[in-house]
């Protein structure tokens, strides 16, 4: 096992997914009252699984992109705006949720790491 | 990608609907003022809120106020002859602000207010958990 294995560079990746779709779920509320906006969301978990799916190397999960896609399809609003406060809550809490599991196998690995080097 | 994006993006949505919520209080204290600034009958304002484009390094850029312009609709003309300001007719021109629209638009920027700070609190939470890795 490498030091910084698949999962490692996996949970990496993920850790600033959720910090991203924190910053695109953000700006959705804040322009919750601006006529004509059109929310954003960013799916990185499907990215991550496909890049983890094919994987060889940590290298090929470490170079993932996650894009933010913006959804014209729908409107909540007669000013053409889409977003949905309660549904924005939901994956908001739903998104802190998955940073905080990640964050927790993260510093579980490096429990495990600083056991075996001896530093505990 | 800044660790402290995402509460630049929730603090532009606080102040932004701060503004909002300044504006609305001067609407519904001026709800009977017959002389404004220029004399002619308070008319009510509404802020105006765009999208704010990223400025570098950073994704999303959150919201800005691109202006307060004033509300085109008619006023009001109340008849009441004693009236200082009354024309000829006995006819007053009051503001067009209607204080039900103003509580309306309070209530929904006050809740757009509550929102930004959720999202503000969950981004500091994250943050809080990143710290917590290497302890």
């Amino acid at each position: 096992m490498d030091l910084f294995d698949i999962s490692m560079v996996g949970l990496q990746r993920g850790m600033s997914g959720a910090l991203l779709r924190q910053q695109v779920l953000a700006n959705n509320l804040s322009n919750a009252n601006t006529p004509g906006f059109k929310r954003s969301d960013v799916d990185f978990h499907s990215a991550l699984a496909a890049a983890i799916g094919g994987a060889t190397s940590p290298q090929s999960v470490l170079g993932t992109g996650f894009s933010v896609e913006t959804d014209t399809s729908t409107t909540m609003r007669a000013d053409g705006n889409n977003v949905d406060v309660d549904g924005e809550m939901a994956s908001l809490s739903e998104n802190t949720l998955d940073y905080q599991a990640m964050t927790s196998v993260l510093s579980t690995r490096v429990k495990i790491l600083e056991t075996a080097i001896g530093n505990r | 990608m800044g660790l402290f994006d995402a509460l630049n993006v929730s603090a532009s949505g606080m102040s932004a609907e701060r503004l909002r919520m300044d504006v609305i209080a001067s609407n519904l204290a001026n709800a009977n003022t017959t002389r404004g600034a220029d004399g002619q009958p308070y008319r009510r304002q509404e802020v105006i809120l765009q999208e704010k484009s990223p400025s570098f390094g950073e994704v999303l850029g959150g919201v800005m106020v691109a202006g307060i312009v004033d509300d085109p609709t008619p006023p009001r003309r109340v008849y009441d002859p004693g009236h200082p300001d009354a024309d000829k007719n006995g006819y007053v021109t009051m503001p067009n602000v209607n204080p039900v629209t103003e509580m309306v638009d309070l209530i929904t920027s006050s809740r757009g207010y509550e929102a930004n700070v959720t999202a503000m609190n969950a981004a500091k939470q994250m943050f809080t958990k990143t710290f917590d890795v290497l302890r």
